[in-house]
């Protein structure tokens, strides 16, 4: 799956964007992953929506390799 | 009928005149706009211009699922939205809204409830603040 960084999140993890192989997977485990390999990340989860492909998720929503999943921090456009 | 919606996301200035579809002009008995301008202070702090970062297929989507959301309550005939990407400088407009209507109450309402719920899902940041030393070595 591609995995989407944002705003403080892309400074959080070095990058906007990664490729990665976890199979099918739930937000829990996504988040899982990511702050295993970028545990900057853990302190802005509390904050952080899950979107894929280009949608929101509710926090039990599952994954696969096939979508493009989007961490979003709070917005503040406008 | 329904609304028209138009959505764009720029990194070029906002034109604020941009001409409105000529088929509205003798039906809209309302036209309401709303600017969004960069202020030359960001947190108690002297900035020139805020950079804005948007995760664009999915803020054009995500404003666009609000206004479709916001029009079913309130009759608009036309609605259009355009926001600014990367470096907005002070004084210009960061975001630009625009809704015509037949009558006053629904552009009215339509407004700051779409600028309410912008900022609340349409993923588009605030990057970050620069100042005059910070434009000069871009």
């Amino acid at each position: 799956m591609k995995i989407l960084f944002f705003a403080h999140l892309r400074d959080a993890t070095g990058c906007a964007e990664i490729e990665r192989h976890f199979g099918a997977v739930d937000a829990a485990g996504l988040w899982d992953r990511l702050i295993a390999e970028f545990p900057a990340l853990g302190k802005f989860r509390p904050g952080v929506r899950l979107a894929r492909n280009g949608e929101y998720v509710d926090p039990g929503a599952h994954f696969s390799d096939a979508d493009e999943v989007a961490l979003i921090p709070p917005v503040s456009g406008g | 009928m329904e609304a028209k919606i138009e959505i764009e996301l720029t990194a070029r200035a906002i034109d604020l005149c941009r001409e409105l579809p000529a088929e509205f002009a003798a039906v809209a008995g309302a036209r309401v706009e709303f600017a969004g301008n960069v202020r030359g202070e960001e947190n108690g702090r002297a900035i020139a211009a805020l950079e804005y970062e948007a995760y664009s297929p999915m803020a054009e989507r995500e404003m666009r699922r609000i206004l479709e959301d916001i029009l079913q309550r309130h009759d608009c005939l036309f609605v259009r939205v355009t926001h600014r990407t990367g470096i907005v400088p002070v004084g210009e407009a960061a975001v630009h809204v625009v809704a015509l209507a037949r009558h006053r109450a629904a552009a009215l309402a339509l407004v700051p409830e779409f600028m309410n719920r912008l900022k609340q899902d349409v993923p588009i940041w605030k990057r970050r603040a620069l100042s005059e030393a910070d434009l000069k070595m871009i």
